[in-house]
Parts: structure tokens; C-alpha cells; sequence
């Protein structure tokens, strides 16, 4: 199939989704509706449900999906590793342990999420500074960020320990990954920060497609230790941001760059924007699953991304086995 | 002039050097063979050549500028390399692969100029891919492979190429198929600069042969002055015999069965 029909039809089906996705909640809005309620003005009861929830939520989602594929699509390259994800460097491990510390301090939203902000940024300078000489590509920084995780995990572990029920309730749904905080004070920095750092991202895509061949090679092509940093600090702080915001929510960021890579190929001027696109409408769908499911409750948007990716991307690759 | 000028240079990847004090100067348009057995430094030589810094002592000069001095990717530019095995393979075409050799030319957000394709058009019809374009370089075989390699390297640049061990582990045909498109490209000027196993065929196709030892520099010289067989066996313990080759009368060798020392 011709590369432009694919977009088209990729295109219209993110669109089809988002429009599901502001319709349908426990009050159904008529798709053909919106822009009549949205030019109506606030007064009526829709406009409230539409423009104060469910739009930031759907705009959350889409901001935080694009986020993680794209940081896991750098990290697959720079480390040339297919199971390589944005928390693969212990991202994930220093938002927890900053989340639980705040929820456990009985803390509001906004200050989990700067704990998180914080915990991450230091568990990524910790791995940065640990393999000394970036070796980016051997396994060493991997094993860092692996063992940075287990000590991590204990001592969220360890608060859990001391801490009282309620609050280890709270401080697990955050762990699952919740968008349900959506607000728009997040929205405007958290959305022009993704975009500049997708944006940087993209500035590298040559040097994306060159690093995937080996580190011996894209040396001999002419790509710097610089680049290489230059690209793990915008993957890490694309996966900081998101996972701060909205907790960790794993799979988005592993397997779309891989059906992204399948169905466009390995070049990054394509893959990076598919991949974008693709982890936003997988965060769209899983997140409105999550709130119609099982109404009045919500099933945390991590659980879904996992039921969800993990079945999907089976099937998939059922589908792509090729009988010899 | 020399576009190489090694001084006393040590290298090595950290502990005990593996090259020491070697000396080694190489012209524009030589066609030069680094032979010797296993161990003996001809890999991490070639990896000092294009600028990996691995230097423990000493000085490399390139075009008369230590290497170190140069951008990596105005090196780039200069000096390409193929080494002997590939650490990852990214299912791209072969086109887009030859295509990534253009990188050093090209700063980010630019498009590939009308020189820049006219290379990748000549780089590929001189190593004869260009029937292979759309195939995934997952489905080549080993010598389409290296040929492939070969064109991307060229892309690269065609003035400088090093190649580690490039026809070890093919066919009889892809090897005289490669060496042919070396040699071809050699009397067009490229400076060529190999690691070889086979002798005879660093015999029949160079302009000089490098023997190394033990980190050093065993015998330098052209075919005729260097293969004989008390050279030859000095430097692979092996015992040899030395005839000529019927057909470009080279030096051909031949080991000597149940000698080795």
C-alpha cells in the first residue's frame, strides 16, 4: 500500500477515535453535537462535561501517549535494544518513590506530581553519572538503570511497609497510572514542553536511523557522544514529564515504536511522527475504555495499556509470522 | 604525501597496548594489505586509521593534522570504513541503507540534494546493487551483504576506504567480485587500505604489503619484495613455499603440510 493512503487512513481513524472518545461517558454527547455545544457557550450542563472534563482528559491523554512512544522509540535506538521503554533507565522508579513519598505526606496533585518530576530527574542523573563514560549502546547503562530500579522499588516498598491503607490505596492507583486529574493548568506547559522535545527529537532523525546500525558505526559516520546525550536527555525527559503527570503507565512507550516500525519502517523522519501519533491514540482508546468499562468505577488507564497492547501486539505478531 | 603519518604510536583498549611503537607512513592512491596472524593488531591498526581513539602514545597525522583535531564528522567526510562485522541490523532497504552513507554530508532538515543521489547512484552501479534496492538487508545473503556494505562506504566517500577483512567467509566468486571492484576503484584514484587472511590474494591485488607481529610492524613492501618464504614463515611460524601465479604473476604461497611450528 502506497505510504500516502496509509497516513490517510491511520489520520482518519485517530480522528474517528477522538471524537468517540469526547462523546462517550456516563452522559453521551452526540459527536455531531460538539461544535454546535462548544460555539454554544458555558450555561449548558454539556459544555461543562465537554470543556472541563473531557476535553483535558482526552488532550492529556494524547500528550502523554505521544510522549512515552517517542522516548521509547530514542531509547530502542540509542541502546539498539527491542525491549527498551521510556522507564528502561529507572525513570519510573524515581517518579514512584517521589509520588509515594508526597502521597504518603498526605500531598496534593500538583505536589505529587513536581515529587515525581523531581524523583525522576534524580533517579536519570543518577544513571547518567553511574555509567561514568556514557557508553550508551552497551549494556551497561541498562544494568544500571535495572539495579537503580530494584533499589527504587524497595524502598517505595519500604514506605508502603510504614504507611497506612488509604494512603498506600492512593499512592497504587497512582502507580497504575491515573489521568483522571486532568486539569488545564497542566495542559499548556506540560503540551508545549512535549511538543519542543518532539520536535528536538525529530531535528535528529538522520542521526536516529544512523545510531540503530551500532555505535561503532554511527561513530564512523560521524556521530558524537554529544548527539548520543543530547538524545538521552530529551528520551528521558519526555518520559519524566509524562510519567510525573500521569503516573506509570507502562507498554505504550514499548510497543508502539515496534508496530510503528512494521508497518513504516525504520526511517525516523517517519517513524518518530507515526510513532507520536500512534502512542497518543493507543493512550485515547485505553484511557476511554478505562472510564466506560465498569462505570461508576474507573480502571486505571496502566491496566488497560496492558491488557490492551499486550493482546493487540500478540495478535499481531501471530499475524505477521510468516509460514515458511 | 602521505595522508597517513603514524609516529611511534601505542594503542589499545585500555591495560597492555596492543600495537606498540609502530611507525607507518601511507600514500595518496596506494592499494595497501595488512596480512599477519591473528592477534597481532591489523583490527585495532585499521581503527586508529579512522580516527577511534584508542591512542595510548605517539602521533597519528591525517593529511598532516593529528586525527584527534578533526570534527568526527569533517573526518567522516574523508575516511571510510567497513569493518569486519556489523553490530546491529535495522531492517532498512539496501537503498536506504546505502543512503545513511551520505550523513556526514548532510546537516539535519536538509533533503538529499541531486549530488547527493547521483553518488548513491554511482556508488551502487560501481559495487552492481542496484538490482537489490528494495530488499531488506535482513534478506541478503553474506556476499550481497558485503556488497552492499561496500557501496555504502563509498557513498560515504571514495577517496579513503579501510575494510576490515572484507572477503572472509565468501564464496570464491563475491571474493574476486569485491576485490575486482577495490582494485578497479584503486586505478581511479581511492586509496585503499585492507586487512586481509588470504595472502595470496593481498598478493595479487596490492600495491604494498604490511606484515604484522605482536603489535608491530613486521615487513612493509610490494608483493615481490616481501612474500618469500622465510618472510612468510617468520611471521606465521608457518613453513611455506612461494611460486608465481600463472595469471597476474604475483607471488603466490603455498603452507607446507604437517610443519607448523
Amino acid at each position: 500500500m502506497k505510504t500516502g493512503y496509509k497516513i490517510a487512513i491511520i489520520l482518519f481513524i485517530g480522528l474517528v477515535l477522538i471524537a468517540a472518545a469526547l462523546s462517550l461517558g456516563t452522559r453521551t454527547i452526540l459527536p455531531w453535537d460538539i461544535p454546535r455545544i462548544l460555539l454554544g457557550g458555558p450555561g449548558h450542563v454539556d459544555y461543562t462535561i465537554l470543556v472541563k472534563l473531557r476535553l483535558p482528559r482526552v488532550l492529556l491523554s494524547l500528550v502523554i501517549g505521544a510522549s512515552l512512544a517517542v522516548s521509547g522509540t530514542v531509547f530502542q535506538s540509542v541502546l539498539k535494544n527491542p525491549l527498551a521503554d521510556p522507564y528502561i533507565i529507572g525513570v519510573s522508579g524515581g517518579a514512584a518513590l517521589g509520588a509515594t513519598a508526597a502521597i504518603v505526606l498526605n500531598a496534593g496533585p500538583f505536589t505529587v506530581a513536581v515529587a515525581a518530576f523531581i524523583g525522576s530527574i534524580a533517579a536519570i542523573t543518577a544513571v547518567y553519572m553511574l555509567s561514568s563514560r556514557l557508553r550508551l549502546g552497551s549494556t551497561a547503562l541498562i544494568l544500571a538503570g535495572i539495579a537503580l530500579g530494584f533499589i527504587l522499588s524497595a524502598a517505595v516498598l519500604l514506605i508502603y511497609a510504614l504507611a497506612r491503607t488509604e494512603q498506600i490505596h492512593r499512592a497504587m492507583l497512582w502507580l497504575m497510572g491515573d489521568l483522571s486529574g486532568a486539569r488545564y493548568d497542566m495542559l499548556d506547559g506540560l503540551g508545549l514542553v512535549s511538543l519542543l522535545l518532539v520536535l528536538a527529537v525529530m531535528g535528529f532523525h538522520k542521526h536516529l536511523d544512523v545510531i540503530s546500525m551500532g555505535e561503532r558505526f554511527s561513530k564512523n559516520l560521524g556521530v558524537t557522544e554529544g548527539n548520543i546525550r543530547s538524545l538521552f536527555w530529551l528520551a528521558s525527559l519526555l518520559a519524566a514529564l509524562a510519567v510525573s503527570l500521569a503516573g506509570v503507565i507502562g507498554f505504550v512507550g514499548l510497543i508502539t515504536p515496534h508496530l510503528m516500525r512494521n508497518i513504516f519502517g525504520p526511517r525516523h523522519l517517519r517513524l518518530v511522527p507515526a510513532a507520536a501519533f500512534g502512542g497518543a491514540i493507543f493512550l485515547l482508546v485505553s484511557d476511554a475504555l478505562g472510564r466506560l468499562l465498569a462505570p461508576p468505577y474507573e480502571i486505571p488507564v496502566g491496566i488497560v495499556t496492558g491488557f490492551l497492547g499486550g493482546v493487540f501486539f500478540l495478535i499481531h505478531m501471530m499475524l505477521r509470522e510468516k509460514p515458511e | 604525501m602521505n595522508i597517513f603519518e603514524l609516529k611511534s604510536v601505542s594503542a589499545g583498549y585500555g591495560g597492555a597496548p596492543v600495537i606498540e611503537g609502530l611507525d607507518l607512513g601511507i600514500d595518496v592512491g596506494e592499494f595497501v594489505s595488512i596480512i599477519g596472524p591473528n592477534g597481532a593488531g591489523k583490527s585495532t591498526l585499521l581503527k586508529v586509521l579512522s580516527g577511534d581513539d584508542l591512542l595510548m602514545a605517539g602521533s597519528v597525522l591525517f593529511n598532516g593534522r593529528p586525527v584527534r583535531e578533526y570534527r568526527p564528522r569533517d573526518l567522516a567526510r574523508q575516511v571510510s570504513i567497513v569493518h569486519q562485522t556489523i553490530e546491529a541490523v535495522a531492517p532498512f532497504t539496501v537503498h536506504e541503507f546505502i543512503r545513511l552513507g551520505r550523513f556526514p554530508h548532510q546537516p539535519a532538515f536538509t533533503v538529499e540534494s541531486d549530488g547527493d543521489r547521483e553518488i548513491i547512484e554511482w556508488a551502487a552501479g560501481m559495487t552492481g546493487v542496484t538490482g537489490l534496492f528494495t530488499r531488506h538487508l535482513t534478506e541478503l545473503s553474506g556476499g550481497e551483504f558485503q556488497l552492499v556494505r561496500i557501496a555504502h562506504a563509498l557513498a560515504q566517500n571514495s577517496r579513503i576506504v579501510i575494510l576490515d577483512e572484507p572477503v572472509s567467509h565468501l564464496d570464491i566468486q563475491h571474493t574476486v567480485m569485491i576485490m575486482d571492484i577495490l582494485w578497479k576503484l584503486n586505478r581511479e584514484g581511492t586509496t585503499v587500505v585492507t586487512v586481509l587472511h588470504d595472502i595470496n590474494i593481498a598478493s595479487d591485488y596490492a600495491s604494498r604489503i604490511i606484515g604484522m607481529k605482536k603489535g608491530g610492524i613486521f615487513f612493509s613492501g610490494t608483493p615481490d619484495e616481501v612474500l618469500r618464504y622465510d618472510l612468510v614463515e617468520d611471521l606465521f611460524g608457518t613453513p611455506c613455499i612461494v611460486m608465481k601465479n600463472p595469471t597476474t604473476g604475483r607471488p603466490f604461497v603455498y603452507p607446507v603440510p604437517g610443519y607448523v611450528k
